[in-house]
């Protein structure tokens, strides 16, 4: 072999494996277009910003709320939101109160609206739901009508509401049936004019792009992983939330 | 379900047929085929279909039982069916179990522990297999045998009573079909706070009804001319405004430019309780097939008819596959891709698993009936064709 195939040989293989996967120059969060359309407003959070008076914004929730498997409250969505907003709009004390609990359904997170959401009086109010509903298999108009309940609740007292759906992973969705439960989410929101956070549909655009393996992750690097996806999620949130509130 | 009669309707045999195919490609998420099955265009879907010929062909097969060999004799080849769906559930259940340890047990990820709560059950086998064996737990896709195996239990008292006072009968299932609209009762199950999928209170309406239909059916008597006459206009026109209601639903879900009709005041529609747009709609679509496709209807002996036919055949060996193969393509679409040539491949070979299932079965039922002829006579014949 003459040292110049021998060359390109050592290149490509070097180029190969040695090289980080193309991949990780983008920025990890990223998704779609499509995905970060936001055509809806949040009137009582513009206004809000508009006249730089304090901000409170409620996410109520489960267990991604909560966020336990990051390994500290800073690190779940709620905070890196919170973070997140306060860089882009500076000035303004932002401040996003994390109400998780884990296993509740969406009737029974509509049953402590009145100690956890209206009780803080929060110009925004972020519901993540969903998933135990699927897990149990709740019947899907109990599902629909719980989160009309607590949305029409939430409108009655003029605060804004934005809906998050479930989170995704090929191994849970093996087991779930997510579709019906993320149809008739979405499709709430689309009759009361809620913007329905795609989290779902990002976290399995990453899982396909393999920016972030949910599926084979040692045990040491599982907690790191939930950070960083979390964070992603809060600076989605971020962007949708500045998007809406224009 | 029971063996071929000699005049048996292939209208049944067909739309049963049918109705599993649906079921399937129903089943699995995110199909894109199931945009185009009985649930994308009608409020109805094929559940109803399915339990509502069940009910239906009930009656025709042991309704001439019970005219032939008494009261005590239909009960117990009911109880028999009975019985073997029961094993059938506990067979797929025990599938079922399978599947869900094996994929808990190699992916604890702590940032799916709410999701992981679908394996709570395996905290306590003990309770969760016992619950099984009373039909209280009823995982997702295992959730219709159950409610089917239930009208069977009662089926030998509604089709004694619909022998003798039909109208009692009906109004009794519509009283208890009605309380439950009312009342919204359901019936528990486990873990804790779960329902049946199927409310057996709302669904034994569908039962009965197709009961008390097969059985007026089997005894020679007919609707009169002039009451068709009349039902016919009201059950097309109510099929067709459902029918345009529910595709700019789909169409909708689709294109959110595209307008749902109605969709603020009619949707959601209960499945579970079986809502009256669902009842009403599928009772409009049972007077347009019975009345539109008559009993001799040429595509029926067509060769596409063949395979629903044989399925139709066959359906509790097909229902119960096909909740297998949906699981198992829910699987592959989840495990591997979900691109839409993957989707067709999946449901082409469910399909086709369905069918060649059926016929093999078909075939060997077949066998088992033909007379066996003498050992002697067997042997001269050999003899005679080595000549």
């Amino acid at each position: 072999m003459t040292a110049l195939p021998r060359l390109i040989l050592i290149a490509t293989f070097a180029a190969l494996f040695a090289a980080p996967p193309a991949r990780a120059d983008r920025p990890a969060c990223e998704v779609p277009a499509e995905l970060s359309q936001v055509e809806f407003r949040l009137p009582r959070l513009a206004e809000k910003l508009k006249a730089r008076q304090p901000v409170k914004i409620v996410a109520i929730g489960g267990n991604s709320t909560i966020g336990t498997a990051a390994g500290s409250p800073e690190l779940a969505y709620p905070h890196r939101l919170q973070v997140a907003l306060s860089e882009a709009f500076p000035g303004v004390p932002i401040t996003v109160v994390n109400k998780g609990v884990p296993r509740q359904a969406a009737r029974q997170m509509l049953e402590r609206f009145k100690s956890d959401v209206i009780a803080e009086d929060p110009a925004l109010v972020i519901w993540e739901t969903g998933i135990t509903d699927a897990v149990r298999g709740v019947g899907l108009d109990e599902f629909a009508a719980a989160i009309q309940d607590g949305t029409e609740e939430l409108k009655s007292r003029s605060i804004d509401t934005l809906l998050v759906d479930m989170q995704f992973s090929r191994k849970t969705a093996e087991l779930i049936d997510f579709d019906k439960y993320l149809s008739t989410l979405h499709r709430l929101g689309e009759i009361n004019d809620l913007y329905v956070f795609p989290r779902y549909e990002m976290m399995r655009y990453w899982s396909e792009q393999n920016m972030f393996n949910f599926d084979e992750v040692a045990a040491n690097e599982r907690a790191e992983l939930a950070a960083r996806v979390y964070d992603c999620i809060g600076r989605k949130l971020a962007d949708a939330i500045r998007l809406a509130a224009q | 379900m029971p063996e071929p009669q000699p005049n048996r309707d292939l209208r049944l045999d067909f739309f049963r047929g049918l109705a599993l195919f649906l079921i399937f490609i129903d089943h699995i998420p995110e199909n894109i085929l199931s945009y185009f099955t009985l649930q994308g265009v009608t409020f109805f879907d094929a559940a109803e279909v399915f339990i509502f010929i069940s009910g239906f062909t009930a009656a025709l097969v042991y309704g001439r039982r019970l005219a032939a060999k008494g009261a005590i004799y239909m009960t117990a080849q009911v109880w028999r069916r009975a019985w073997q769906l029961y094993v059938a559930h506990i067979f797929l259940f025990v599938l079922f179990i399978a599947e869900v340890s094996y994929t808990v047990m190699t992916f604890r990820n702590p940032m799916y522990n709410e999701e992981m709560r679908v394996a709570d059950f395996l905290d306590e086998p003990h309770v969760a297999i016992v619950k099984a064996l009373l039909l209280q737990f009823q995982p997702t896709f295992l959730d219709i045998l159950p409610v089917y195996i239930v009208m069977l239990l009662i089926f030998p008292a509604v089709l004694l009573g619909l022998a003798r006072r039909p109208a009692w009968v009906l109004v009794a299932s519509v009283l208890v079909y009605l309380g439950v609209q009312v009342t919204g009762v359901s019936v528990p199950a486990y873990p804790q706070g779960h329902v049946w999928f199927f409310n057996p209170l709302a669904w034994q309406l569908l039962f009965v009804a197709g009961a008390a239909l097969g059985l007026h059916y089997s005894q020679g008597r007919q609707f009169s001319e002039g009451l068709m006459r009349r039902v016919l206009p009201v059950a097309a026109v109510v099929f067709a405004v459902c029918l345009v209601i529910k595709v700019t639903w789909t169409i909708h879900g689709v294109w959110e430019s595209f307008p749902g009709l109605l969709l603020r005041a009619f949707w959601p529609v209960n499945k579970n309780n079986l809502a009256p747009l669902r009842l009403i709609s599928f009772f409009a679509a049972v007077v347009l097939a019975a009345e539109l496709i008559p009993a001799n209807a040429r595509f029926l002996a067509g060769r596409i008819a063949r395979p629903l036919l044989a399925c139709g055949r066959q359906s509790l060996e097909i229902f119960c596959l096909s909740i297998l193969l949906s699981a198992l393509g829910h699987f592959v679409l989840s495990e591997y891709n979900s691109g839409l040539a993957m989707q067709v491949l999946v449901n082409t070979v469910g399909i086709a698993a369905m069918c060649l299932t059926a016929w093999m079965i078909d075939w060997y039922k077949n066998m088992d009936r033909l007379p066996m002829l003498q050992p002697a006579l067997a042997d001269r014949r050999r003899d005679a064709a080595a000549e």
